[in-house]
C-alpha cells in the first residue's frame, strides 16, 4: 500500500498505479481476502489525480475483469455487464485464455438479462458447462437445468456463479408457459389467452417436477407479479387469463425485477 | 507456514501449555477471510488482530497470555464495583448494591486498551471460563427479571468470556464448544427481542445483540476451519454454518461480510452436502425466487428451532409478497377464501384476519358464511408500524426450549 501512495505522488509513475492494484486484486483473490479490494477501488476511483483512461489498456481490461468479477459477487448485474463487456471488447484477441475467463463470468450475468450466447462461442472457448443451462433457458426445460446446475455443483460454486445460475429459474419457467400458449394458439387460436392450471401441473408433471397445484398457482402469481407475464390468474376456474397483447414481456437487457 | 492466532498480549512470566492449532494452512482455505464489516467501535483488538498474518521473528517468540485468575470475576475487579457500586442485578449478594460474591460476579467486558496492561491474573483459564458460561446459559431459565434485563447481563458477560478465550488463543474443541453455545444464545436472543418489540424500528438490543451474533459465528467458523486436520467434521457444524446462508437471505439489503456467493466457494463439500445446508440453500432459492409456497412449507417441515430463530423475519416478508401476489395478480371478481389464504401463509385464520387488516385490506363474507378476501382493493398499502407476531403453522413441536 505504500507503494501505492509513492505511485499517487509522482507524475511519471502514476501510470503504474492500476498494475499494481491488478496485482493486489490477483493477490487477494488467491488469498480469499477480497474484501480488501474494496479500498484499493476507492483509491482508484475516486481520487483525481488518476484518469483512467490515461492507463495502459492491458491494466484497464485486467481492472475491469475483477471488478466486474466483484460485481458478479453482489449480483448487480448491469453493472457487472458493463465492465465484463468492456474487458471482453478490448482484450486482445490473440489470448484466448483470457477471453475464456472474461466470459466465464460474463455468460451468467448475460443469461441473467436474456441475452443467450450462440453454441459455437461456448464450444470454442470450452465452457461447455454453460451448454445445458443455455439449453434449458432456450426450451423452458426445467428438468434440464436443475441437472445442469447440479452436475456443475462443485464448478459453480467455486467460480461463485452458482447463486446466478439458479436465479434462471424464473426465466426457464416463462419460456415454458409461452411454449404452452404458442401450441395453445396453433390449435385454437380465438382460446390462446387462457391457460387452464391444469395444462400447466400436467405440463410439469411430464418434465417430472414434482409440484403441487398450490405450488404452481404460487409461481404463476410470482410471474405476473414480476411482470414476466401479463395477465391475471382466476382462483375458482383456475385459469390464467392472459394480456392479448404481449403475454410474455421480453427482459429487453435488464435482470428479473425483485 | 504455520498459522497462528497472533495475540497482542504476552506474559513474561507464564510458559504454560499454549494451544497452537495445528493448522491446515497449505490450503488457502485457512485464511480469515470472513470480516463481518468491522463496526469497528466495538471489535475488541484481539478480534482484530487475528485476521493479520505477520511471521516477524519477534512475533514468534510471543506467546499467548495464561490466565490464572481462579474466579469467575478477577477479585480486584469484583472489590473495584463492588465499591462503586457497579454490580449487575445478578451480581448482588441478597440484593445488596454493595456487595458481591466470588460465586456471583462476573467479569465485565472491557476494550483492552493495550494488550501490554492484561495481567494473567485477571484472565480465566479454559475450566473457569467452561463454568463461568455454564453459570450464564443457567440465568436464562430465571423467571424473577424480565428478558431484556437477563439477555443483557448474559450479552455483555459472555462477550468477556469470548475475549478471554481469543486472549488465550484457546481453539480446541472445547473453544468450539463454548462458541456453539455462545451463537446459540445470541440466536435465540434474536427471536426473543424481536418478538418483545412493538414498533416496526429495530430496537437497539435486538441491533447489537446480531453484530455480536455474526462476530461469534465468523469466530466460530475461523475455530472450525483452525481444527479441520485434526477434526474434519463436527457434530453441529453443518448447522452452524447455515446460520450464515439465512443471515444473508436478502441479497438486495446491505451487504454484511462477504455476499453469499464469496462465502460459498471455501465452504467444505460436507458441509455443503449435509441436509442443514441443503435446507438452507432451498430456503434461499425460494426467497430469491418468490416463491412463497415452497419457502414456508419448507420452513415449516425442515427448519431447526435456531434456523426458524434466525429466518423468522423473512418469513413476515414472504407473507407480505404472498399477499401482494395474491392482491395484485388474481381475478377482481373472484375473492380468495381466507382458509386457502390460511394454507398459503402458513396461518390461523383469525390471524390471516388481522394480517389483511394490517395492509389495509378488507375481508367479507359470502352466503355460505364462508369468509372471503376481495383481491384488487385500492386501499391496499403497507402497514405503518412493525406487524405483530403471528402464527406460524405445523410448527408448535418446535416450541420447546432447547438445551444450551
Amino acid at each position: 500500500m505504500k507503494v501505492f501512495g509513492v505511485l499517487a505522488g509522482k507524475g511519471s509513475k502514476r501510470v503504474g498505479a492500476l498494475y499494481l492494484t491488478c496485482q493486489l486484486f490477483k493477490i487477494y483473490f488467491k488469498l480469499g481476502t477480497v474484501h480488501l479490494c474494496r479500498s484499493v477501488i476507492r483509491s482508484i476511483e475516486t481520487a483525481r489525480i488518476f484518469d483512467f483512461e490515461e492507463f495502459p489498456k492491458r491494466d484497464k481490461v485486467t481492472y475491469m475483469y475483477y471488478t466486474g468479477r466483484l460485481e458478479v459477487f453482489n449480483e448487480n448485474f448491469p453493472a457487472a455487464d458493463q465492465k465484463l463487456s468492456y474487458a471482453l471488447i478490448n482484450c486482445n484477441p490473440q489470448s484466448e485464455a483470457n477471453i475464456r475467463m472474461i466470459l466465464k463470468y460474463l455468460i451468467p450475468v448475460k443469461l441473467s438479462i436474456g441475452i443467450l450466447p450462440k453454441d459455437w462461442l461456448l464450444e470454442k472457448y470450452n465452457l461447455v458447462e454453460y451448454s445445458n443451462i443455455v439449453q434449458a433457458l432456450r426450451r423452458g426445460d426445467l428438468r434440464l437445468l436443475r441437472h445442469a446446475l447440479e452436475e456443475h455443483e462443485d464448478q459453480f460454486l467455486r467460480s461463485g456463479v452458482y447463486l446466478v445460475l439458479e436465479k434462471l429459474e424464473l426465466q426457464v419457467y416463462q419460456r415454458l408457459f409461452k411454449k404452452i400458449y404458442i401450441i395453445q394458439k396453433q390449435k385454437d387460436p380465438s382460446k390462446a389467452h387462457q391457460m387452464k392450471l391444469d395444462v400447466i401441473v400436467k405440463a410439469l408433471k411430464w418434465l417430472e417436477m414434482d409440484m403441487d397445484v398450490d405450488e404452481v398457482e404460487c409461481i404463476v402469481a410470482i410471474l405476473i407479479h414480476k411482470n414476466l407475464v401479463k395477465g391475471y390468474f382466476a382462483h375458482k376456474s383456475k385459469v390464467v387469463v392472459l394480456s392479448k397483447q404481449d403475454p410474455f414481456p421480453k427482459l429487453n437487457g435488464k435482470p428479473v425485477n425483485s | 507456514m504455520e498459522r497462528r492466532h497472533h495475540s497482542q498480549s504476552h506474559s513474561q512470566r507464564q510458559q504454560g501449555r499454549n494451544h497452537f492449532s495445528s493448522s491446515s494452512s497449505n490450503q488457502s482455505r485457512s485464511n480469515n477471510r470472513f470480516s463481518f464489516p468491522k463496526s469497528s467501535s466495538s471489535s475488541s483488538s484481539a478480534n482484530d488482530v487475528r485476521d493479520r498474518r505477520r511471521e516477524t521473528q519477534e512475533e514468534k517468540q510471543e506467546e499467548a497470555i495464561v490466565g490464572t485468575c481462579p474466579f469467575m470475576c478477577p477479585e480486584a475487579e469484583r472489590l473495584q464495583r463492588q465499591r462503586l457500586r457497579d454490580l449487575a442485578v445478578f451480581e448482588r449478594l441478597h440484593g445488596d448494591p454493595r456487595n458481591s460474591s466470588p460465586a456471583l460476579a462476573v467479569k465485565k467486558f472491557c476494550r483492552t486498551m493495550s494488550a501490554k496492561e492484561v495481567r494473567a491474573s485477571d484472565v480465566r483459564p479454559l475450566p473457569v471460563l467452561e463454568e463461568t458460561l455454564n453459570y450464564l446459559l443457567s440465568l436464562l431459565d430465571s423467571t424473577e427479571h424480565p428478558f431484556e434485563v437477563i439477555h443483557d447481563f448474559v450479552f455483555d458477560r459472555t462477550r468477556s468470556v469470548r475475549q478471554d478465550l481469543i486472549m488465550q488463543n484457546i481453539v480446541n474443541d472445547k473453544a468450539i464448544n463454548m462458541f456453539e453455545k455462545i451463537v446459540k444464545f445470541h440466536v435465540i436472543s434474536h427471536h426473543k427481542l424481536r418478538s418483545s418489540c412493538s414498533s416496526s424500528s429495530i430496537s437497539p438490543l435486538h441491533y447489537l445483540n446480531l453484530e455480536q451474533l455474526t462476530k461469534a459465528l465468523t469466530s466460530l467458523y475461523n475455530l472450525y476451519e483452525a481444527n479441520w486436520s485434526s477434526k474434519p467434521i463436527h457434530e453441529k457444524e453443518a448447522e452452524f454454518r447455515s446460520f450464515y446462508v439465512l443471515l444473508h437471505l436478502d441479497s438486495n439489503g446491505q451487504p454484511v461480510g462477504e455476499s453469499l456467493s464469496l462465502w460459498f466457494r471455501h465452504v467444505p463439500s460436507p458441509i455443503i452436502k449435509s441436509k442443514e445446508m441443503w435446507f438452507a440453500r432451498q430456503a434461499l432459492r425460494y426467497f430469491q425466487m418468490g416463491n412463497y409456497r415452497r419457502f414456508l412449507s419448507t420452513v415449516a417441515a425442515e427448519a431447526s428451532y435456531l434456523q426458524y430463530c434466525i429466518i423468522e423475519p423473512y418469513i413476515d416478508e414472504v407473507r407480505s409478497l404472498a399477499l401482494c401476489c395474491i392482491h395484485n395478480c388474481y381475478y377482481k371478481l373472484h375473492p380468495y377464501p381466507l382458509g386457502h389464504l390460511s394454507k398459503v401463509l402458513m396461518m390461523e385464520e383469525s390471524d390471516v384476519e388481522l394480517f389483511c387488516n394490517a395492509y389495509g385490506l378488507q375481508t367479507c363474507i359470502d352466503e355460505l358464511g364462508n369468509k372471503l378476501l376481495p383481491t384488487k382493493q385500492t386501499t391496499f398499502c403497507r402497514p405503518k408500524g412493525g406487524l405483530q407476531n403471528y402464527s406460524f403453522l405445523g410448527f408448535q413441536q418446535l416450541g420447546r426450549q432447547i438445551e444450551l
